[in-house]
């Protein structure tokens, strides 16, 4: 699972894979072994490596609080659609809402598509997403090739709105 | 020890941490408790630990709190023989102890005189001075023409301070460290005054040194009887706020507060004062104290006094007020180990320490041996912006201040506020630093290191990633964890339903 919190203006791109007993986490391309239990509700104790962590975590109406080592840290939850919305209506583009790698592109420069049509697959962990057509149009631009790297945001490619 | 005396009934005219901490003495003593409160306070701890409540309705202060003919109906009312004001709010309003005196009520703290005569700062000074209780020197007559300022200027000596005496801000301020740079001085601070307040009328004072806050806690009682607790330094403020208290003072000598103590006992004797007080004095870099002003009411700051010396003031505010005799003599009092009060702000340090508000998402205060927990806060609580932003008081007792120090920063890495911003990792820091730790610390040492204090930017730490990762893990349904795609009919995750993980299967 993917999930990105957003703190100070910047977004953490974390994922989570539960088997068994523990939790993998994987963040800034290290993977982390946990053990860990809710004792009371919000209330954590892990174990990461040789460290045992424990922590405090609330949900207010926007945003979570995470108390952890006598510190506390206010993050958002990222709304993704929100932010790529944004990002379309100002420049008509297309971003990434996770860091992965590109393995395939199924459309070039110049093609007509519809709304809706797979444009690009992103694999991130093992997981595939898709990025599809947002409005019909036409292709400008592809800014990566398959088998590179994406990052979260990054732009995947441009393309001019149908008549527009 | 029975008191026979003791009040059977009596109201409490605050609210937060100081009514509760009234209410527990009252209740240990035996004293039924009333308590009021304002609409956005009516699950307010001290209303649920109260015996009777009653409700004074608009939150606004004027309209709960500081609304004397309410709280005296009120009183009146309900049957209530004595009246505790706590400390802000109405504590030191004569007019509130007079109201209290009228209907027969007993207002607990000293008379309406001598909280009258308190509040008139210069009139305070001038009564000091006659006490020969040290005051700061200065001139706060009216002869306003140059010559007259210069002379009495080097009667006061160097270096001193030019103050506009409708002052504020530090507009109209000039610090002159030689004669020849006096009359300049004055003519400048005349000139700003008079176009910031429309008032050209200076004060001038002798400018304190490396100024530290400290203060003595005195006990009346009605018989003559007045003794001192020792001090309370109180240097680290922020905006004239005090913000850490400690007891014992890292910078006084056995000689240097015998002669604090018997200047405040001289200074309380001096305006026949009753019940809980404290003197404060302005101390220099060479250690010359001088009187500051007294306040007449039980301090934020009395727990640290209680740890060292065993001696609960807030008890003995009601046994002198139902009119006990101050049964410990000086001789019998002694400072033992050495304790810290944190006062815990809604406010948000690195922003000007402006006040936050909102819901209490979480409140889970640290315990432990000698630590003590003086708050009016509980999980769900709303902090709003009607009253002052302090949550709580966070008081740590050890054998000397090193220790101390350190068990205070233990006791705030596990003190745990959600939901509103606090000034928490900012008490952990000034207790961390190095001149804090050596005891250098005057009432500029915010203002000297923290002035531009941020909480440092060093992003989310990866303990808080996994534990915000596992928590999303353990708490997401299928919903959620699409959650930044739902938006979107498209999504292939709509369709799949949940997330799989190492799945083969491609779309």
């Amino acid at each position: 699972m993917f999930i990105n919190y957003e703190h100070e203006n910047h977004v953490y791109n974390v994922t989570i894979e539960r088997k068994e007993n523990f939790f993998f986490v994987t963040y800034n391309n290290t993977e982390y072994k946990v053990e860990a239990e809710e004792l009371k509700p919000g209330q954590l104790k892990f174990k990461v490596g040789d460290r045992v962590v424990k922590s405090i975590i609330t949900e207010g109406d926007k945003e979570k609080y995470v108390f952890v080592d006598g510190a506390v840290f206010k993050v958002k939850p990222v709304e993704l659609t929100g932010f790529k919305k944004k990002k379309k209506k100002e420049m008509g583009d297309l971003s990434s809402p996770i860091s992965g790698k590109v393995v395939s592109i199924k459309v070039k420069n110049g093609d007509s598509v519809k709304k809706g049509a797979v444009l690009l697959v992103i694999e991130a962990m093992k997981m595939e997403y898709l990025i599809r057509a947002p409005y019909s149009g036409k292709i400008k631009k592809i800014n990566f090739k398959e088998n590179e790297q994406i990052e979260i945001g990054q732009v995947t490619l441009e393309m001019s709105k149908k008549g527009g | 020890m029975e008191w026979i005396n003791i009040f059977q009934k009596i109201l409490i005219a605050n609210r937060g941490e100081i009514a509760v901490r009234i209410i527990k003495a009252c209740q240990e003593m035996g004293i039924k408790t009333v308590a009021i409160y304002s609409e956005v306070d009516s699950d307010a701890p001290h209303v649920q630990i109260a015996d009777e409540t009653v409700n004074l309705g608009d939150p606004t202060p004027i309209e709960s709190y500081l609304n004397i003919p309410k709280i005296i109906k009120i009183a009146r009312d309900v049957g209530a023989e004595a009246i505790h004001p706590g400390y802000g709010f109405l504590a030191e309003n004569p007019d509130f102890a007079k109201s209290c005196n009228d209907i027969n009520i007993k207002f607990i703290g000293p008379s309406p005189e001598v909280i009258s005569l308190m509040g008139d700062k210069i009139a305070a000074k001038t009564k000091m001075e006659n006490a020969d209780v040290p005051v700061i020197p200065g001139y706060h007559g009216e002869n306003q023409d140059n010559k007259s300022l210069i002379d009495e200027g080097k009667k006061i000596g160097f270096p001193l301070l030019v103050k506009a005496a409708a002052g504020g801000g530090g507009k109209g301020m000039r610090i002159v460290y030689s004669q020849d740079l006096l009359e300049q001085s004055i003519e400048s601070a005349k000139r700003e005054s008079k176009s910031a307040f429309g008032n050209d009328t200076v004060f001038l004072e002798k400018y304190i040194n490396k100024p530290r806050h400290i203060e003595f806690q005195i006990l009346a009682d009605e018989y003559g009887n007045t003794i001192h607790l020792f001090e309370r330094e109180c240097s680290v403020q922020r905006r004239h706020q005090k913000i850490i208290e400690e007891t014992p003072s890292p910078i006084i000598t056995p000689e240097l507060r015998k002669k604090m103590g018997d200047a405040a006992v001289a200074a309380a004797k001096a305006v026949g004062y009753t019940n809980a007080g404290t003197v404060e004095f302005m101390v220099d870099g060479n250690l010359n104290f001088y009187f500051m002003e007294m306040n007449t009411r039980l301090q934020v700051e009395h727990p640290i006094t209680e740890m060292t010396t065993g001696v609960d003031l807030a008890k003995w505010q009601l046994k002198i007020a139902s009119g006990e005799k101050l049964t410990i003599k000086q001789r019998d009092l002694s400072q033992r180990g050495h304790a810290i009060e944190c006062r815990i702000y809604a406010e948000d340090p690195s922003n000007g320490f402006l006040p936050s508000v909102g819901k209490l998402s979480k409140v889970e205060v640290s315990t432990g041996p000698n630590i003590r927990n003086d708050t009016g806060i509980y999980s769900g609580m709303e902090v709003t912006s009607y009253y002052d932003p302090m949550l709580a008081k966070l008081i740590t007792y050890a054998e000397n201040r090193a220790d101390n120090i350190k068990k205070m920063i233990w006791a705030l890495s596990h003190y745990i506020v959600l939901g509103v911003t606090t000034n928490i990792s900012f008490l952990k820091e000034v207790l961390n630093h190095r001149e804090f730790k050596k005891g250098n610390i005057t009432t500029h040492f915010i203002d000297n290191y923290f002035k531009d204090w941020t909480i440092a930017k060093n992003g989310l730490p990866i303990d808080a990633i996994i534990a915000l990762a596992v928590y999303d893990s353990i708490h997401s349904r299928s919903e959620e964890i699409v959650r930044y795609k739902e938006a979107d009919p498209h999504s292939p995750w709509k369709h799949l339903g949940r997330w799989r993980v190492g799945g083969e299967e491609v779309i």
